[in-house]
């Protein structure tokens, strides 16, 4: 599910410039809408390629597993499938699993015929459309960056090793960020625990993101298009730390100390010290 | 109540066919009736290590074939009353077998046996997926490497994603002379990253290696040896019993080290 989308032989040291920027979000993700709850699945163009269902079913597990129980018990679920093409086996699983952190699901959206077949077929209400009523811009803008960002991402577990996490707002990880493990954020990235694998805030773009961490043994992070690696010694700090971009690239900060000091210069894109700005 | 039971650990040659093999004897040891799953099909080890190779008549191929009942198919240790291993196929491959058919035969297992332990093959395919199946717990076996660590890391997010929540860590192949020098990721280190709880410490020993290549556990053979207590520990603690960590660093060290360490230096 990890795509890149230029393969270059570009040095380590060039990296600043070659820094993706992700406007597309290929994660799996749920949404409250008044009485029920939207799962949606990624189009197959966000997808990129034919990803096989397994992953995308094992990503709605661990999705459904770390996400903050924040439902109701039995609370009725619409499956927004847009352009993917489900068969009635899959429709199935996609139940089960709900099922398991009890949901249930009620509706399917869809606009291939054979999804909506399938549904009717094993009884759940469907709609079909050609364009989604029910998502709003922020999910199909497709390359178009989204002026508003979506509602935070809150994860109660570690993030391990080969999980990526990414999301369209701002991600707040309650355990930690394990070497191997990834968090992209359109937002800013607040990590409760050690941040030490990869970070991507703002990663449409905006300067103005930051990340935070309660002990900051990152991999490497990014912020918009800038890249920062881990020097190779650095004295363990105990108190929580902030990254941010400057002028100079991305820098870290007592997170104390950050909001007393800087502030965010936009002709500059980037945060200067506040005596400075004047 | 049976307890189903997968030795994991993503990456290969950490020790996981060694570790099952002496857990399930000690086990047997305890009075348990334990069955051995050996789930890496294609690249059988667990009757070599055990030394049942040449006992091996029917494998749990045969059993899904419906060539020979589950229980024909079982090799029974002579050592150890209780102790029985279901055998992979080695002229087949991972492939050759589903997830819902392992659950099957783990299933049929429970019932017989108080502890089933699979040994899972390395990496995440669908040899792994086969030896999760059917496994509600779950021990992960790790060396103290960076590389050992990150996959156990990964194994215990896809084994979290897949509802097996109850994970126990064996860090082995500890070097204790190493760690002191800190040449080597100390237990707490993995610890710290993994953050799940531990059951029990191997060091490394060429005991071991002496053990596989004779075909006997080391709980069975070299019983005052340091890994054979520190296996037979685990498996005390399976069993619920609360055994102090054995101390790798007693015997490790000049004396002055060892004086700075008993004044807690």
């Amino acid at each position: 599910m990890t795509f890149e989308p230029t393969i270059s032989l570009d040095k380590v040291d060039d990296l600043p410039d070659s820094s993706p920027l992700i406007s597309r979000y290929s994660q799996i993700y749920l949404k409250n809408d008044g009485e029920q709850i939207l799962l949606i699945l990624p189009t197959q163009a966000e997808i990129n390629s034919d990803l096989p269902w397994s992953e995308t079913w094992q990503e709605l597990k661990h999705l459904l597993k770390t996400k903050e129980q924040s439902w109701q018990i039995g609370t009725n679920v619409c499956l927004v499938a847009k352009d993917r093409l489900l068969d009635a086996r899959q429709l199935q699983t996609i139940a089960e699993t709900l099922n398991d952190v009890q949901l249930s699901l009620s509706t399917v959206s869809t606009n291939r015929r054979q999804t909506a077949v399938a549904a009717a077929t094993s009884g759940y209400s469907v709609q079909q459309n050609s364009a989604q009523p029910l998502v709003e811009n922020q999910t199909d803008s497709g390359d178009v960056i989204s002026p508003t960002l979506a509602e935070p991402l809150y994860l109660q577990s570690t993030v391990r090793s080969g999980v990526e996490i990414r999301h369209p707002g701002t991600i707040v990880i309650f355990g930690d960020l394990n070497p191997g493990g990834k968090a992209i954020a359109a937002g800013d990235i607040l990590v409760w625990g050690r941040l030490r694998g990869i970070a991507h805030a703002g990663a449409q773009g905006n300067h103005q993101c930051r990340i935070t961490a309660l002990q900051m043994e990152f991999t490497q992070l990014r912020i918009a298009d800038a890249v920062a690696r881990a020097p190779k010694l650095r004295p363990r700090r105990l108190s929580p730390e902030l990254a941010f971009m400057t002028i100079d690239g991305i820098r870290l900060a007592d997170t104390s100390e950050f909001a007393k000091r800087y502030i965010f210069s936009s002709p500059k894109k980037a945060w200067v010290e506040k005596n400075q700005a004047k | 109540m049976s307890r189903i039971i997968v030795v994991t650990s993503g990456k290969g040659g950490v020790g996981k066919t060694t570790t099952t093999s002496n857990l399930g004897a000690a086990l047997a040891k305890h009075n348990r009736s334990v069955a051995l799953i050996d789930a890496d099909f294609g690249l059988r080890n667990l009757d070599l290590l055990l030394g049942l190779e040449e006992r091996v008549v029917y494998t749990a191929i045969d059993v899904l074939a419906g060539e020979c009942r589950l229980a024909q198919a079982l090799v029974k240790d002579k050592r150890l009353k209780g102790l029985v291993l279901l055998p992979a196929a080695q002229n087949r491959n991972k492939e050759s077998v589903q997830p819902e058919q392992m659950k099957k035969i783990a299933t049929a297992l429970a019932k017989g046996y108080d502890y089933i332990l699979i040994d899972c093959p390395a990496g995440i395919e669908l040899g792994f997926r086969n030896a999760i199946s059917a496994a509600e717990e779950a021990l992960i076996v790790t060396t103290p490497e960076v590389a050992a660590v990150r996959d156990a890391d990964r194994v215990i997010g896809l084994l979290e994603a897949e509802g097996v929540n109850k994970i126990s860590l064996i860090v082995n192949r500890v070097k204790p002379l190493m760690v002191e020098e800190n040449k080597m990721m100390s237990v707490e280190d993995v610890l710290e990253l993994l953050g799940v709880p531990l059951i029990g410490v191997v060091p490394d020993d060429e005991k071991v290696i002496v053990a596989t290549n004779r075909g006997e556990p080391l709980v069975l053979g070299d019983i005052e040896s340091v890994p054979a207590k520190a296996y037979s520990n685990i498996a005390r603690r399976l069993e619920g019993e609360k055994v102090p960590f054995l101390d790798l660093m007693a015997n490790q060290g000049n004396i002055l080290s060892r004086l700075r360490r008993m004044f807690g230096g």
